[in-house]
């Protein structure tokens, strides 16, 4: 019986456990907390990246295998539905648990700059990895829901406990949207169950019985949903005000995670669960996508605040994956995971760079900075190297990611894929500005002691400068594996 | 009478009569010896308690065989011990127990009417036992009022101020116009139809459809009372803040097992499908019944009070349940009231869960507002994690079972052609998670200068009981197999 999959899963869990027993008087204790959740995160990252290397092999080399791995046990059958504890780990999910398990680990570390509540910290960070890795493994609708629920609480918490101004407000939104993308896709779930007559929330049961009725609304109760976590136009505004007013190291979890979980539901759920009406309001979506990415460019050019800079790149980037959406070929599908794998990578290096950024400055302000690239010249390259994956520059993890979006995307809605092209420009521009406001220029008086990163800094930012170059140098081993996940969904959508 | 018979019906009424002979034990010792200590009262009524469980298990291995479910009926089926009443009974007594477990805060400052207090919580979940046993309107009542009394005495028993008094006459008083409108509605059936027979009422509806209808319609309005939602669902509000939590917890969730006991016995067992009124009136109390409850729990300032909102906002939940009752989508059977029993469970032991670290605070000398707290986390941390899951629970914060047995009535709801209450529903469950959310997270802000305490001052027994009712919250997810099989089967009978 394999158990690699719920190791994944509960490892963190357990470790929240074992912290949640631990003293934290003084500051021996507090490191002890922290190692032990970082061994909690840790153990998910080795499980996870020694399994997907062998599941690469796996489903790289095809031959009609579906998942990696799978557990699969009755949680209740004495009811209307037969729900399972049934986790799968397919050609999507093996790399998207690689990026989530890397960012924890990076987060976890982030937490030796945590100095208060730390125990409390880990043990939300770590229930919220558990949750991350049960989302992107769940394979039952009403597991896929617990698991989506139980993002909720750890997250309100971590960004209203150690968050700054305002980040209460920045809070009660999380919440309120969370909450709200939660009851959709209840709903959704709801008509799957009862629409469907497969008496199962198994998401592999057979679902082609629905009625076109029901079928639309599903589908556009679980868009909304998903939309809602991917935060994109225009819907979008609690990502920005969570992604600015919270720690950094709870930011580059939301950055790196929350968004991509979104997107994921969406391929997963919306996609092969609805595909009728998801080929039928694909115009909607890409014109959605489009609308989208301009806002985020523009409304990131706009922004004073480094970290609502942030928010904006990422309303951008989660434009493109909803071009991927909207398009439906098999080769912006593949391209929209690679992108997420890239922009989470990418977004929580650009957080966490800010952080120090901002550690260092005091200050939030792109006009109030500039010239640190004289004292601090590590930071200014982790931060173009951040940029540099965003982008979309070969051998980084945007590149292919993006390449093959629009490659993808093209045949099917072409007007739309060219207009994204050129919002990127903008997404370019904004990032090169704020480098240059940042980093180049005269040197501020008050900024001549700026200290460059400390070894702690480069532990949290090496992990994820390795995945990007990564996922940019050997996307040649990572596209089969994911075309291999994403022939579900364009097979659902060509009818089979 | 054949002796096989007596026999059957000697084991089918020992549960109840358990608990009656040892209540009086405990007041006959309480008369004889007056100066025990009140924790001999405490472990006589555990006794009783566990002695009425073994009775139950006894019902239980009787049923192993018996493919209808029913272990035996009298009283021209008025009476029936059936896998529904046993569900109900074992539901009461382990509440009791807990609460037996858990009291010592609300003992401790009447110690000389320790037995009293006692003696009716076991009456109290005597009349819960027999009312589940009951397709009699008239002993149903009688049943019914014997909880009420017992409830608003255990009330007015252990108060410590004069709020609490009043609390428990205006817990009376609103008890009353609930039973008053049973005692209407049941007139008015036997008047129409000539008998007090749930049966014998279902097969003459046709006589006078109006008064039946009206009959109908204030018996399942007295009903709602007792479960503690719309309209008559103040007093729930009123016990959670003056009434000690240790009590408060024992009134709320075993009024609102047994008002989900009768409402199951009178409607889905009783008046079935042919009644056809109590079909649209109960959406209807459900929909008024979740939104108010649900929005009101937003806007408290108490935690005893929005404890209160957000049982009833879960009590109006179960309401889903009962409605699925027959034959789901496609002509399938529906599992709506295997998700009602399932969340009358959960509902009560978080019910007895939340109030339960509510009169640990309350012995640890912290105020009931909610911002007295604030910090609590600080403070003591353990308090704070088990009013966490404990709230979280209560108001369905998934993955908790409270959130888990909300999914499943409100897909009872969908499959039975009840979409437009389960979109409310669903609604509703925006709203009480927030108002938990709300709460919880003050529990984790800043303390300012509040000093640390520990719940050292609770007894050891009761830290570990009110501990377990919290677990369960999370335990039950994990076994929410075993609860639905056990559900299913008490459901069965009522199919």
């Amino acid at each position: 019986m394999s158990v690699i999959l719920s190791t994944i899963v509960w490892a963190p869990l357990l470790f929240a456990l074992v912290a949640l027993f631990l003293p934290e008087r003084d500051d021996d204790e507090r490191a002890r907390v922290r190692t032990v959740a970082l061994g909690g995160a840790g153990v998910s990252f080795f499980v996870t990246t020694f399994f997907a290397i062998l599941g690469q092999i796996g489903l790289g080399q095809g031959g009609g295998l579906a998942s990696a791995y799978q557990e699969n046990h009755t949680w209740f059958s004495n009811f209307l539905f037969q729900a399972h504890y049934d986790l799968a780990a397919d050609g999507i999910t093996l790399p998207l648990l690689v990026v989530v398990t890397t960012v924890f680990g990076c987060a976890m570390f982030h937490s030796w700059k945590i100095h208060e509540r730390v125990r409390l910290y880990v043990i939300l960070v770590l229930l919220l990895e558990t949750a991350v890795n049960g989302v992107l493994c769940a394979s039952d609708f009403v597991l896929f829901v617990a698991f989506w629920g139980l993002l909720l609480l750890p997250m309100y918490l971590l960004i209203r406990v150690w968050g700054g101004d305002g980040a209460r407000r920045a809070a009660a939104w999380f919440a309120g949207f969370h909450v709200l993308s939660l009851v959709l896709i209840i709903a959704t779930v709801a008509i799957i169950i009862v629409e469907a007559g497969a008496r199962s929330s198994d998401m592999s049961a057979n679902l082609t019985t629905f009625s076109i009725t029901a079928e639309t609304v599903g589908f556009w109760l679980s868009f909304a949903a998903f939309a809602i976590a991917m935060a994109i136009f225009p819907v979008h505004t609690w990502m920005i005000e969570a992604q600015a007013k919270a720690s950094p190291g709870v930011a580059t979890i939301l950055s790196g995670t929350m968004l991509l979980l979104g997107a994921y539901g969406m391929m997963r759920i919306s996609l092969v669960v609805f595909p009728v009406p998801a080929h039928y309001y694909s115009f909607a979506i890409t014109g959605l996508a489009v609308v989208g990415a301009f806002w985020g460019g523009i409304g990131a050019l706009r922004q004073d605040e480094l970290r609502r800079f942030i928010g904006y790149m990422n309303v951008t980037q989660m434009s493109l994956v909803l071009l991927a959406v909207g398009a439906q070929t098999s080769v912006a599908l593949v391209g929209a995971v690679l992108l997420l794998a890239g922009q989470s990578i990418g977004s929580a290096m650009l957080t966490l760079v800010s952080g120090a950024v901002e550690e260092r400055t005091r200050t939030t302000s792109i006009r109030a900075m500039g010239g640190l690239v004289t004292q601090a010249p590590r930071l200014a390259g982790f931060w173009l190297v951040a940029a540099a994956s965003v982008i979309g520059v070969p051998l980084l993890a945007g590149f292919t990611g993006d390449f093959m979006v629009f490659a993808g995307s093209f045949p099917e809605h072409r007007i739309a894929t060219v207009l994204v092209m050129a919002s990127v420009i903008l997404t370019t521009a904004g990032l090169l500005w704020v480098a240059n406001r940042v980093f180049f220029g005269p040197v501020r008086d008050q900024f001549v002691r700026v200290r460059d990163v400390t070894l702690l800094d480069l532990t949290v930012l090496f992990p994820l400068v390795g995945a990007a170059v990564l996922f940019g140098v050997r996307a040649g081993a990572v596209v089969p594996v994911i075309a291999n996940g994403v022939l579900e969904i364009t097979t659902r959508i060509s009818g089979g | 009478m054949p002796p096989d018979f007596a026999r059957a019906m000697t084991v089918a009424l020992l549960p109840e009569a358990m608990l009656v002979g040892i209540a009086l034990v405990s007041v006959l010792v309480a008369l004889l010896r007056p100066g025990l200590r009140p924790d001999i009262h405490r472990w006589i009524a555990c006794i009783g308690l566990v002695g009425s469980l073994g009775a139950c298990g006894l019902v239980l291995l009787g049923l192993r065989n018996v493919r209808s479910g029913v272990a035996i009926t009298v009283w021209n089926g008025g009476f029936v011990v059936d896998s529904f009443a046993m569900f109900i009974a074992i539901l009461a007594c382990v509440t009791a127990l807990c609460t037996c477990l858990i009291s010592d805060s609300a003992v401790r400052n009447i110690p000389s009417r320790s037995s009293a207090f006692y003696a009716l919580m076991l009456i109290a979940t005597a009349a819960v036992e027999a009312l589940a046993a009951q397709r009699e309107m008239t002993t149903l009542f009688v049943a019914l009022a014997l909880l009420l009394v017992c409830l608003v005495a255990l009330g007015a028993l252990v108060k410590t101020d004069p709020r609490g008094a009043v609390s428990s006459f205006e817990h009376l008083i609103e008890g009353s116009v609930g039973i008053a409108a049973v005692v209407y509605g049941l007139v008015l059936l036997y008047g129409t139809t000539r008998s007090t027979n749930l049966d014998a009422v279902a097969m003459a509806v046709g006589a006078a459809p109006g008064a039946v209808a009206l009959g109908v319609a204030l018996i399942v309005l007295g009903l709602c009372g007792t479960l503690g939602v719309f309209p008559l669902r103040r007093w729930v509000g009123r016990v959670a803040t003056n009434v000690p939590a240790g009590a408060a917890g024992f009134i709320i969730a075993m009024s609102l097992i047994a008002g989900g006991a009768a409402l199951a016995r009178v409607t889905v067992s009783g008046l079935g499908p042919n009644v056809g009124v109590w079909r649209w009136l109960v959406p209807i109390v459900a929909a008024v019944a979740l939104g108010h409850a649900s929005l009101s729990s937003l806007r408290e300032t108490t935690v005893s009070r929005l404890i209160g909102q957000l049982v009833s906002a879960q009590a109006a939940m179960l309401l889903l349940g009962l409605l699925a009752f027959a034959n789901g989508s496609r002509g399938l059977p529906a599992y709506g009231m295997t998700a009602f029993l399932g969340s009358l469970g959960v509902t009560a032991i978080a019910t007895l869960a939340a109030f339960g670290v509510l009169a640990m605070l309350q012995v640890a000398g912290i105020g009931d507002a909610i911002d007295d707290v604030r910090g609590l986390a600080h403070r003591s941390a353990p308090a704070a994690l088990m009013m966490t899951v404990a709230v979280g629970t209560l108001a369905g914060v998934p993955p908790l079972a409270g959130f888990l047995t909300r999914v499943l009535l409100i897909s009872s709801a969908a499959d039975t052609h009840y979409g437009w209450l389960a979109i409310l529903a669903v609604g509703a469950t925006v709203l009480t998670p927030i108002a938990a959310l709300r709460f919880v997270a003050t529990l984790y802000d800043d303390a300012g200068d509040a000093v640390p305490f520990t719940l050292g001052a609770t007894p050891l027994v009761s830290r570990i009981v009110a501990g377990a009712a919290c677990l369960a919250g999370v335990g039950l997810v994990l076994l929410i197999q075993p609860l639905l099989a056990v559900a299913t089967a008490g459901a069965g009978t009522l199919r």
